[in-house]
């Protein structure tokens, strides 16, 4: 790694700047109290911009020098989520130019989406005739939710099949 | 897993050059310029003093010794002007020279940084702790010596008249004794090397003390105590004292013969009289042969002062009386000063030393 | 390489062991924070990494195998004290001077970059600086010798937010420009998990907690159930227990894909909980075993 030369245009006080060709279309945020570690919001904030179309495939993901002067959080930690985002598929990095944007996220196609909804106010009845109040539902849905992604990243890290980027509605 | 390349370090490493000393020089000046032009400012100042007072009293003493006959009115005028001027005989005043010397520009340059906390700057960057501290004690060291052999050049310019005084005019009652306490160490080697002396007690206080001006305070009494000790004592005693059997002279200030009196006392028939036994004799010869002087005890004392009584004490000495004297000639004026010179260069450079060994050892 | 290697380290002032039995292997490359109480021995541990103070016992070394304090280790290792210690009469610009002088490398170039981004006049003397700004000084002429080991004794204790974050950002921005390892002491838990991926807990002199951050989350979990059940649950695993009268949580030591015991819970632990409930259970570390579950007054439930 050399030495960087170039003047930063941020004062770690606000965003980074962008700085011609080079610059990434979004920025990053984090929100410390959310209690989601750090370099999962910064891979969930890749995935939602892609999502609504803040970055197309080819667009630079923003270096991680710059992330770190804006944030205040360890580069290990965006190298994580990048590598996080390779793994996955969705970014690649190029040697001495950065990390790119490389596929789209898959969208589930509309008559899947359809069966999926049909299938869930079919749970929704189930649970309300059991008793569970609107809260209650949320509850067991959240744990429910969270116990499969630890379940799936765990597998994930332990050698599966790379997945190809299905998320479930949100 | 390590995420970020870290360059490995470079084989050389192992066989790192320090840092040039050199280097040290502008940060050596930097941080003590204040402490070095108040030494020169402080120096200058004294030393424009002493150039205006010298003049005149170089003036009133070419005034006294053209004045003929010496025993005139108005030459006895013009000598007491020369003799009562006021001018420094004692060399008390400049005593303080080196010790405030030694306590400004010594004591700090380890107590600030210790009292500061600045160490912990000072003491991890490259160069290294103990060579920081020596690069820093001893340019100091050097120039304040330097400085101080100026001055004290100047001082023996200052104090020729006084000593002149001894050859041609008989009538001085209270000529300078080079050797006395108070003159010998502003003289020749030994103002410089009390000032060396007193930089290093000062380095020394600092990185005992660690608190500036405690360690100023204490690097003052410890020069005291120190030059207490040499002027009243161990001067002299650096080599051993001469012997002199009935040299009246010395309880009169013979000018000619300027000594320091180590010890004196009186045998009769080969044992020693005590000092209180000898003054009854003393003043029973003297009441015997002047009944008409002083009859109190410190008039006949004092008045062995005078010239006169020499014939009482030649009466005694017919009488079976010895007086004898240890005593350090005038004439052994340098070889003193470089035994002086000597120890206390000496004791700096132990000093010293022991600053940088305690330096180094605070980390290892 | 291991930026810093202990071996049954103490030190003692007087007749009391500031640290003891330290043994520890911190990796190149990190951010490690150095956490506890006040009077932990955090920075006594800093003091003899970089050499301002020997070793009672044991031994210390730096940057793969060199002595703490030699001439290898001083120049490879930038260290910043607490309250960032400054020549007050000096101009900032005087201060690059004089580290240059006292270093065999320092990039003058960066330092004044540095510090006119951060709006620093070089003529201003550095004790009419504002705190944030003496730190950012510190900081600067730390990094300008490019070093490959900062230490940092805790740097933002008396800095407001902005300034802390800026500080921190150019910490973390340098370790991503020139690959420095960075070990420094806190107290401030809130932003460690932003910061850190290597983490020690002092406690009254001895180290609890030593590893990578990754590694502890994944390896630590909290149990919830039943508080009657609370004392067989986990056992030797176990490292602290908060209890009210019927429900309990237990902090034990796990992998994720161990099973829940029936009845119970199972949550991830972050950062600040972790080393909140070590440092309540001074005798618990995390190579040695818990030796009794402690019984407390019915607390607030959490969650």
């Amino acid at each position: 790694m050399g030495i960087g030369k170039e003047v930063s245009a941020a004062d770690g006080r606000g965003a980074v700047s962008g700085r011609g060709a080079a610059a990434s279309p979004i920025e990053f945020r984090l929100d410390a109290g959310s209690g989601v570690p750090t370099y999962l919001q910064l891979v969930q904030q890749v995935e939602h911009a892609m999502r609504l179309g803040y970055l197309k495939p080819g667009d630079q993901l923003p270096k991680v020098r710059d992330v770190v002067a804006a944030l205040a959080i360890n580069p290990n930690t965006v190298l994580k989520a990048y590598r996080d985002l390779e793994i996955k598929g969705l970014a690649a990095g190029r040697p001495g130019q950065g990390t790119f944007v490389q596929a789209t996220l898959s969208q589930v196609a509309l008559p899947e989406l359809t069966a999926l909804r049909r299938s869930l106010s079919g749970w929704l009845t189930a649970a309300d005739g059991a008793g569970l109040d609107e809260d209650g539902i949320v509850a067991l849905f959240t744990s429910a939710l969270r116990d499969f992604y630890e379940r799936r990243s765990g597998s994930r890290a332990r050698g599966g099949a790379a997945s190809d980027g299905t998320e479930g509605v949100a | 897993m390590t995420a970020l390349s870290v360059p490995a370090l470079p084989a050389e490493d192992a066989r790192l050059r320090p840092v040039p000393w050199r280097r040290m020089a502008w940060v050596t000046w930097r941080q003590h310029r204040i402490a070095l032009t108040g030494l020169v400012v402080f120096l200058g100042a004294v030393a424009v003093l002493i150039w205006t007072v010298g003049l005149r009293l170089r003036h009133s003493y070419a005034a006294a010794a053209a004045c003929h006959p010496a025993s005139s009115i108005a030459c006895s005028h013009l000598i007491s002007t020369f003799t009562v001027g006021g001018f420094l005989a004692n060399g008390y005043n400049l005593q303080a020279v080196p010790a405030v010397i030694g306590a400004f520009a010594g004591a700090p340059v380890l107590a600030r940084e210790l009292e500061t906390g600045t160490f912990r700057y000072a003491w991890t960057q490259g160069f290294g702790r103990w060579r920081w501290v020596l690069a820093k004690l001893v340019p100091l060291a050097v120039t304040v010596t330097a400085a101080a052999g100026a001055f004290s050049a100047l001082l023996s310019w200052y104090y020729q008249p006084l000593f002149l005084a001894r050859k041609p005019l008989t009538l001085f009652p209270i000529p300078s004794n080079s050797l006395a306490a108070g003159l010998f160490d502003l003289r020749g080697v030994a103002f410089a090397a009390w000032t060396l002396a007193a930089f290093a007690i000062g380095a020394l206080a600092g990185m005992l003390i660690r608190r500036v001006v405690i360690a100023m305070a204490a690097t003052l009494a410890a020069y005291a105590g120190l030059a207490f000790a040499a002027g009243l004592y161990l001067r002299l005693h650096y080599l051993p004292p001469a012997l002199a059997r009935n040299s009246f002279s010395f309880f009169v200030s013979d000018p000619s013969r300027p000594v320091v009196v180590v010890s004196q006392w009186w045998t009769k028939g080969g044992t020693t009289l005590s000092p209180s036994a000898m003054n009854q004799v003393i003043n029973s010869t003297f009441q015997r042969m002047m009944p008409a002087a002083h009859s109190s005890q410190e008039g006949a004392v004092a008045a062995l002062k005078q010239p006169t009584n020499l014939r009482v004490l030649h009466y005694l000495g017919q009488h079976g009386y010895t007086e004898w004297t240890r005593y350090q000639p005038a004439g052994r004026f340098w070889p003193l000063q470089w035994i002086e010179g000597g120890w206390l260069l000496a004791l700096s450079v132990l000093l010293i030393g022991a600053v940088v060994w305690l330096v180094r050892r605070r980390a290892a | 390489m291991n930026v810093v290697e202990t071996r049954g380290l103490g030190k003692r002032y007087r007749s009391t062991w500031a640290l003891r039995e330290c043994t520890l292997a911190i990796p190149a490359g990190r951010v490690a924070a150095l956490v506890g109480p006040n009077g932990a021995g955090k920075t006594t541990l800093l003091n003899l990494a970089v050499g301002l103070a020997a070793p009672s016992e044991g031994e210390v070394t730096v940057l793969g195998g060199r002595p703490a304090g030699s001439p290898a280790a001083l120049d490879g290792i930038a260290f910043v004290a607490q309250d960032t210690p400054m020549y007050k009469n000096l101009s900032a610009a005087d201060m690059l001077h004089l580290t240059r002088n006292l270093n065999r490398r320092f990039d003058q170039h960066y330092a004044e970059a540095r510090l006119a981004d951060l709006g620093i006049p070089l003529k201003r003397k550095a004790g009419k600086l504002s705190g944030g700004q003496q730190a950012q000084l510190a900081l600067t002429l730390a990094l300008a010798r490019h070093p490959r080991l900062l230490l940092l004794d805790e740097p933002v204790a008396m800095l407001d937010p902005i300034a802390r974050h800026d500080f921190m950002a150019t910490v973390l921005t340098a370790m991503a420009d020139d690959g420095v390892s960075v070990l420094l002491s806190s107290h401030v838990l809130a932003e460690l998990e932003r910061v850190a991926d290597y983490l020690i807990v002092l406690s009254r002199g001895r180290v609890q907690v030593a590893g990578e951050v990754d590694d502890l989350l994944a390896s630590h979990r909290v149990l919830t159930g039943p508080a009657a059940e609370a004392a067989t649950c986990a056992g030797r695993r176990a490292v602290h227990l908060r209890r009210g009268e019927v429900q309990a949580h237990l902090l034990v030591r796990s992998a994720a894909d161990d099973p829940v015991p029936v009845g119970w819970e199972a949550h991830p632990v972050g950062l600040e909980e972790l080393v909140l409930a070590y440092l309540r259970e001074p005798g618990a570390s995390e190579p040695r075993e818990l030796a009794a579950l402690r019984k407390a007054e019915p607390s607030e439930v959490t969650k």
